[in-house]
């Protein structure tokens, strides 16, 4: 009955081929399956090789307990942000809500299906990592590991339910455009948070960090219910029962509160209309066909939804190489391996920018129609691309000048060939960056994100091999 | 503009011969068809015969399987940014950046054309000014209604002043007055004598506006004249436009 249509079963279903269909391994190209795979095969491998060590060398049950709540509370940082963009997508960006609300089929019934699915599609990548080293560990008899399954898929439920209130809280106060960008600000705390927490052993002095760590560590009594999860996930009966049950009725709260606001179609696509938003500046008229695609493209680039989130994502590596610039990091490489950073991080910039551009060219006709050559828009779009690459990467490259003017000549090579290879291969094969509106056809794939890391990686090697005295001396 | 643009004064507006166009199965077959300076030619036919298609042809978007196309005696296919440089091509579907306001929108658009800066920018004005865009110049378009984009776009068509419009349902989404509107505009460039072809589902539109009016049928005209003209050909003594066109397409 509930298969059949329009029951729960069969809504889901769609909701999950909906969301498979807008998916990263979907969206790209058909032969990216086969390296996926092999990176899976050697992933499993590798939990394997985790999973024999940990059986040999067993953790103490308090740092596991510790390492364990560590996990639960990064993937509830990184769930949740992911959780607030989803949920504005199947609330609001996807369009296709109040398409089903104006269908026989009950509000509740929709509400309960789109939040079920942002659990499962924030679940998916977490369950297909940890499954590997659960999967291993169950391997060698551990067999407590695969709590890891309902645990994780709990926590995306608690997740999703708390992202849907938030979002639809902020779509009612503030509208979808600042709702989106507070996801990303979130978004972005996270992953600069786990990046300075990452980097916690090079600024703070190791006896206060190994103090710090003997202060968060439970204790003989397990720690209480600050540890629950962290014990459900450990695979201790009576805490994974009560962690399942307390996600579950968290889920099911929230699904309570929302419905009547859902029914009244108040946080569908319809009730947030975007108001008229004011643009930057008035526009600059030329008699230029190039100046006016080269400032339309930078236009589209500047307003392209989470822009700043995404290109301060990517130049964290700038931290690093302005740390080593400074000389507040030493590495065996010396001040060189800015070099092959930086050329990295230019390759990277330019596969976003590029893609941006390839993505957010919603009508190509219109370029068709007029009197300019078929080549010209792609020049436009690889200059407005490299032209904001070198804008970010303009103060290093002064900081380079300033402290080894000796490594500008081989990183002006690196970054020319890099901005080159990843602008041109992003015209052709551009990431996947935005979810597809309700009707649209996404562009992007995989294979262009897996490439164009390859191109970056090749050029950043190259760099390295030019430039660094010994660029073997770190092996020994 | 128009002046320097029209290298042949005297050239047929448009002027198509034997196109054909398939997809698998024929869509335009052996379209002949030709429009005069200032005239407004309504392109009718039922779903499916080909009217898109043609004008995607006309605009230099898709290449015919046979046959000629000339804009005032430029050859589209030998020429196409030649050609391009002296029409307009507006289809059903707006073709707008939603993050770029009007204003961007039409600098970009007369970037592309090439039009003078200061030219462009008066122009720009006059046209928001006139289709009741001016106090939205500087917003972005992505909350623009239907109609307002619609109004948006036939703005960028108009502003490098082409010879031969190609307007594709132009009315769709548009309210009574801005249709109203709308008409008095073209109907201007056409009396300034650009020539306009448009292919529209409201024959009140194509009965009132154009001067001559062709039917499609499987590709090919079917019939082709003014109103009298048309009833004619269908034996009628009177009756609209849409009387005669039922007539001749379900006969």
């Amino acid at each position: 009955m509930m298969l059949s249509p329009p029951g729960f079963l069969w809504l889901l279903r769609h909701e999950l081929r909906v969301l498979w269909r807008g998916s990263i391994l979907v969206r790209t190209h058909k032969y990216v399956l086969l390296p996926a795979l092999v990176v899976g095969v050697l992933f499993q491998g590798v939990a394997l090789a985790l999973g024999a060590l940990m059986v040999k060398h067993p953790i103490p049950a308090e740092e596991m307990l510790l390492a364990a709540n560590i996990n639960l509370v990064f993937l509830f940082a990184l769930m949740f942000s992911r959780a607030m963009t989803s949920s504005i997508d199947v609330i609001y960006g996807r369009g296709d809500a109040d398409f089903l609300l104006a269908s026989p089929i009950p509000p509740g019934r929709v509400l309960a299906v789109r939040m079920l699915g942002v659990a499962f599609s924030i679940a998916a990548p977490w369950l297909l990592l940890g499954g590997v080293l659960a999967n291993a560990l169950a391997a060698f008899g551990q067999y407590w590991a695969l709590s890891i399954y309902p645990m994780l898929v709990a926590e995306a439920l608690l997740v999703a339910a708390l992202a849907f209130a938030l979002v639809v809280l902020l779509l009612g106060r503030i509208g979808p455009q600042a709702a989106r960008r507070v996801g990303h600000t979130l978004a972005l705390a996270v992953g600069v948070g786990i990046f300075v927490l990452g980097q916690a052993p090079h600024f703070v002095v190791p006896q206060r960090l190994a103090a710090f760590w003997a202060a968060m560590l439970p204790g003989p009594n397990g720690g209480g219910l600050a540890f629950l999860f962290a014990r459900g996930l450990l695979g201790q009966g009576a805490a994974l029962a009560a962690s399942l049950a307390f996600c579950l009725v968290g889920f099911a709260v929230v699904w309570v509160f929302l419905a009547v606001p859902f029914a009244r179609g108040t946080i569908t696509a319809a009730a947030f209309r975007p108001a008229g938003r004011a643009a930057a500046q008035g526009a600059t008229f030329r008699k230029s066909a190039f100046a006016a695609l080269f400032a339309k493209d930078l236009r589209l680039l500047a307003r392209f939804p989470g822009v700043v989130t995404q290109v301060v994502y990517r130049s964290l590596t700038l931290v690093p190489v302005l740390m080593i610039l400074s000389g507040k990091f030493h590495t065996v490489g010396g001040l060189v391996v800015a070099a092959p950073l930086l050329v990295f991080l230019a390759g990277q910039l330019a596969l976003f920018f590029i893609s941006v551009l390839a993505g957010s060219e919603s009508v190509p006709m219109l370029i068709a129609s007029a009197p300019v050559p078929a080549a010209l828009p792609r020049r436009a779009s690889i200059a407005a691309s490299g032209y904001a690459a070198l804008i970010i990467l303009a103060l290093p490259l002064l900081a380079v000048f300033a402290r080894v003017p000796e490594l500008l000549p081989p990183l002006l090579l690196g970054l020319s060939g890099v901005l080159l290879c990843n602008l041109c291969l992003g015209l052709r094969f551009p990431i996947p960056l935005m979810r597809a509106a309700f009707g649209k056809s996404q562009t992007g794939t995989l294979l262009g994100l897996i490439l164009g890391i390859a191109v970056s990686t090749a050029w950043a090697l190259a760099i390295w091999l030019l430039a660094a005295p010994q660029p073997w001396a770190w092996l020994g | 503009m128009r002046g320097e643009l029209n290298s042949a004064p005297e050239a047929m507006a448009l002027e198509v011969r034997g196109l054909s166009k398939s997809f698998g199965r024929k869509v335009v077959e052996g379209l002949d068809l030709t429009i005069h300076p200032g005239e407004f030619y309504a392109l009718l036919g039922p779903n499916g015969v080909g009217k898109t298609t043609t004008l995607r042809m006309i605009a230099g978007l898709m290449r015919p399987d046979a046959g000629s196309i000339k804009v005032f005696g430029r050859d589209v296919l030998a020429d196409p940014l030649g050609a391009k440089a002296i029409m307009a091509w507006l289809p059903d579907e707006p073709l707008l950046y939603d993050r770029l306001s009007p204003l961007e929108y039409l600098a970009f658009i007369a970037g592309l054309w090439r039009v003078d800066s200061t030219l462009a920018k008066t122009r720009a004005e006059e046209l928001l000014e006139t289709l009741g865009l001016w106090p939205y110049r500087n917003e972005r378009c992505e909350g623009f209604s239907r109609g307002m984009k619609q109004k948006t776009v036939l703005a960028g068509a108009l502003i490098h002043d082409p010879q031969l419009l190609l307007l594709d349902e132009p009315f769709t989404g548009l309210d009574a007055a801005s249709a109203k509107l709308v008409k008095t505009i073209l109907s201007r460039h056409a009396d300034a004598g650009a020539a306009i072809i448009l292919t529209t589902h409201i024959l009140e539109v194509a009965e009132r506006l154009a001067t001559r009016i062709g039917i499609l049928s499987g590709g090919a005209l079917l019939a082709e004249g003014d109103l009298p003209a048309l009833r004619a050909l269908a034996g009628l003594t009177g009756g609209t436009l849409e009387d005669v066109f039922l007539h001749l397409t379900t006969a």
